[in-house]
C-alpha cells in the first residue's frame, strides 16, 4: 500500500459518481478527437503538401487563367523537373448537382511526373494516355458511383456548359493516406477541343516539380519574375500555401469547430472539478483524521490530485479507447467514402491521442488544483469537527 | 477507583492527584505538563476563552479520564495535549518537549511518533482493509512495505482482531472497528494515547471491551492514556478523572 494506491482506492468510494464522472470525461474526450479528427483531416492536405512542388496561378485570382504556353515558359527554366498544368471543371451528373466531386482537366502525359503517388495500373494508363475523352478515377469516387474501367460517363458542365461524355479508362490509388481518391481527372486538349473560343489555349494553374525541395522557394521567386512584364502575372507558392489558400475559405469554420473542441474541454474540467470538489468536502472529517496522525498538508494534496488524475487519465484512456475504433474502423470510413473530396483521410492521429491524454491529465489537475489547496489548508481541528 | 480532581490552577494539587494513582505505587515521573495554558477562540470579533490559565500534570503511564459538561473545554485540552491546536497562553510540555514552540509542521511530525489517536466514530478509511487503515501511519515512516505490514498484523492480534485483518469497515460491527481504530493507534508505538470519547458509539458490551482493552494498554503496555469521556463507567476505569468546567479543572 502506498499513498498513490490510496488514492485509486478512494475514487471506489462513490463508484456510480465516479462511473459518472469518468463517462463524462470518455465522452468530452470522444468529441474532442473527433473535432480534431476533423480537422485534421480537412488540413492533411496542407500538412502533407509535397515539399518539391510549387504552383502558380494567376496574380489576381484563382478563378482566372493563365496561358497555356506559360507551361512551356516554367519547364525551360533551369531547376525544372517537371511541369503539368490542371482546369476545374466544375461539372456534376445530369440532375445530381448535389452530388459534389472534383472533376479536373489536366495533361496525362505530364500528370504522372508530378504526382507520383498517383498509381494506375499500367494497361489503364497506357488507354488514358491514348483516349482523348479518357478519364481516370480515384478508387472512392468509383466505389461512390459503381464506376469500373469501360464505363461510359456523362457530366453536365457549368464553368464549360453542355454535357461531356468520358469513358472511363483507369482507376487510381494512391501511395499516401493524404491523396485525395475521389477526383476525376481527364484530358486537357478534349476540354480545349470542344470549349469556347475564350477559353482556348487557358489554364487554371500549373504544378512544377523540382529535383530538391531546397531550390524550391528560388524558383518561386524566378517564375513570377519570369512573367513579370507580360500581360498576365502570375503568384507562384509552395503545395502547401496553394492547399492553405483553398482552406482558407473555410477557415472561420475550422477556428469555430477549434473553439468547440476547447470548450468541450472546459466542460470536461468543470464536471472533474465538481466531483473531486463535491469528494473533498465529503472527506474533510477524514483529511482532519489523517492530518491528526500526522499526515502533512501536502500528504492531503497529494490524496485529492491523485485522484483526479486517476479520474481524469481513466477518463481520457476510455475515451480513447472507445474514439478509435469507432473512427478509424466506423465513422472514418464512412466519411471517406461518401466525403472524401473533405475528408481524404479520416483518422485518429497518434498526435492527438497524446494531446488528448495530455489533456485529460493537465485539465484534471488543473480542476483538482482548489480543492487540493483548500483540503492542505484545513485546520486539523477545524476538519475533525466537521461531519460528512 | 480513586476520583483525583483538584484545586483549580494548583500545580501542587494536580501533583498529588497524579501521585494518587489506583494502582498506589510509586509517583511516576511527569510525562505531560501544561504551565499557565490559555485558549482563546475567535468567533468573528468575538472572543471565547475556552481554557484559563490551566496548570496540570500528568505522570507517565496514567490512565486519565477527563469529564465535564459540553463546551468545558475537554476536547480543547484533549486537543492541546495531542499536539493537534497550539495554546494561545502558557506552555505545555511532553518528556521536556515544549509542544508551545514547534510550527505546525513539527508537531505534525511529533505526533507521528508520539501520540496514538482514538475517535468517538472509529474514523477508519471505508476503502482499506483493516490492516491497510492499521499501516496507514506507517506510511510516514521509512520502513519497507513487509515490515509495515507486519507490524500492523501485530496491532491487530493485540487488539484481537487478526483474523479479520482483509475486511473493510462496513465488514465490521462497530466494536470491532474501534479495536481496529485502537490497532491504528499503537502500530507506531506511541508514548500517548489520546481517546475522544471511545466508547460513545458503542454499546455497553462492545464499549466494556474497548475499556478492558484501554486498561491492558495501559497495564501491559505502559502507554499513558488520556480520555475524554460523557460515560462514568469508562471513567472508572481510568486511574485518574479529572474533571473541567468552564476552562476549568474543578
Amino acid at each position: 500500500m502506498n499513498l498513490a494506491g490510496i488514492a485509486v482506492k478512494n475514487t471506489r468510494r462513490n463508484l456510480f459518481r465516479t462511473v459518472l464522472t469518468v463517462t463524462g470525461v470518455a465522452v468530452a474526450m470522444l468529441a474532442f478527437l473527433l473535432l480534431r479528427t476533423v480537422l485534421s483531416s480537412w488540413t492533411a492536405g496542407v500538412e502533407y503538401s509535397a515539399k518539391d512542388r510549387i504552383a502558380t496561378r494567376h496574380k489576381v485570382t484563382f478563378v482566372m487563367w493563365l496561358p497555356r504556353r506559360y507551361v512551356d515558359d516554367i519547364r525551360a527554366l533551369d531547376g525544372v523537373k517537371a511541369a503539368s498544368w490542371f482546369n476545374w471543371f466544375g461539372a456534376h451528373l445530369p440532375g445530381k448537382e448535389d452530388q459534389f466531386f472534383a472533376n479536373i482537366a489536366t495533361d496525362p502525359k505530364s500528370f504522372f511526373d508530378i504526382y507520383d503517388e498517383i498509381v494506375v495500373p499500367e494497361d489503364q494508363k497506357q488507354h488514358w494516355l491514348q483516349d482523348r475523352r479518357g478519364a481516370i478515377v480515384g478508387s472512392v469516387l468509383a466505389h461512390q458511383f459503381g464506376w469500373k474501367v469501360g464505363d461510359k460517363v456523362t457530366l453536365e458542365g457549368s464553368i464549360y456548359p453542355g454535357l461531356w461524355e468520358f469513358n472511363i479508362d483507369g482507376i487510381y490509388t494512391a501511395t499516401r493516406k493524404s491523396v485525395d481518391q475521389s477526383t476525376f481527372f481527364f484530358d486537357w486538349n478534349y476540354l480545349n477541343e470542344s470549349a469556347r473560343d475564350s477559353a482556348k489555349e487557358q489554364v487554371g494553374w500549373i504544378i512544377t516539380k523540382v529535383p530538391n525541395p531546397a531550390q524550391a522557394a528560388g524558383l518561386v521567386k524566378r517564375i513570377d519574375q519570369l512573367f513579370d512584364n507580360r500581360d498576365i502575372q502570375t503568384l507562384t507558392m509552395s503545395e502547401r500555401a496553394l492547399n492553405t489558400s483553398f482552406l482558407g475559405m473555410i477557415s472561420t469554420m475550422l477556428t469555430a469547430m477549434s473553439m468547440v473542441s476547447v470548450v468541450i474541454l472546459l466542460i470536461m474540467m468543470l464536471i472533474l472539478g465538481n466531483t473531486i470538489a463535491m469528494g473533498v468536502r465529503e472527506r474533510t472529517h477524514e483529511y482532519g483524521v489523517l492530518r491528526a496522525i500526522g499526515f502533512m498538508p501536502k500528504h492531503v494534496s497529494a490524496f485529492v490530485l491523485g485522484e483526479a488524475t486517476f479520474i481524469g487519465l481513466f477518463g481520457g484512456c476510455v475515451g480513447v479507447g472507445i474514439a478509435y475504433p469507432l473512427i478509424n474502423q466506423g465513422v472514418g470510413r464512412f466519411m471517406e467514402e461518401n466525403f472524401t473530396g473533405m475528408f481524404p483521410y479520416f483518422r485518429v492521429a497518434g498526435s492527438d491521442v497524446a494531446i488528448a491524454l495530455g489533456l485529460s491529465l493537465l485539465l484534471a489537475l488543473v480542476a483538482a488544483a482548489i480543492p487540493a489547496y483548500q483540503a492542505s489548508k484545513l485546520h486539523v481541528t477545524d476538519a475533525l469537527r466537521r461531519v460528512g | 477507583m480513586s476520583d483525583a480532581s483538584t484545586t483549580p490552577t494548583s500545580t501542587a494539587a494536580n501533583t498529588a492527584a497524579n501521585t494518587a494513582v489506583k494502582s498506589g505505587g510509586a509517583a511516576a515521573a511527569t510525562l505531560i505538563r501544561l504551565s499557565q495554558v490559555g485558549k482563546t477562540y475567535y468567533r468573528g470579533k468575538e472572543a471565547v476563552e475556552v481554557l484559563k490559565n490551566l496548570d496540570l500534570e500528568m505522570p507517565d503511564g496514567a490512565f486519565e479520564a477527563l469529564m465535564g459538561p459540553s463546551g468545558s473545554g475537554k476536547s480543547t485540552l484533549l486537543n492541546l495535549i495531542a499536539g493537534l491546536d497550539n495554546v494561545t497562553s502558557g506552555s505545555i510540555q511532553i518528556s521536556g518537549v515544549d509542544l508551545s514552540r514547534m510550527s505546525e509542521g513539527e508537531r505534525a511530525k511529533w505526533r507521528s511518533q508520539n501520540v496514538g489517536f482514538i475517535f468517538q466514530t472509529y474514523n477508519l478509511m471505508p476503502v482499506l482493509t483493516a490492516a491497510e487503515n492499521v499501516e496507514l501511519p506507517l506510511l510516514l515512516t521509512s520502513l519497507p512495505s513487509a515490515e509495515r505490514k507486519k507490524r500492523a498484523l501485530t496491532a491487530l492480534r493485540v487488539v484481537g482482531l487478526e483474523e479479520r485483518a482483509s475486511h473493510r469497515p462496513d465488514q465490521l460491527s462497530g466494536g470491532q472497528q474501534q479495536r481496529v481504530a485502537i490497532a491504528r493507534a499503537i502500530v507506531t508505538d506511541p508514548k500517548i494515547i489520546v481517546a475522544d470519547e471511545p466508547t460513545g458509539d458503542l454499546d455497553r458490551a462492545s464499549a466494556d471491551q474497548i475499556l478492558e482493552l484501554l486498561v491492558k494498554l495501559n497495564k501491559e503496555l505502559g502507554k499513558t492514556i488520556v480520555m475524554v469521556t460523557h460515560d462514568p463507567a469508562a471513567a472508572e476505569r481510568a486511574s485518574i478523572v479529572r474533571r473541567l468546567d468552564k476552562g476549568q479543572l474543578t
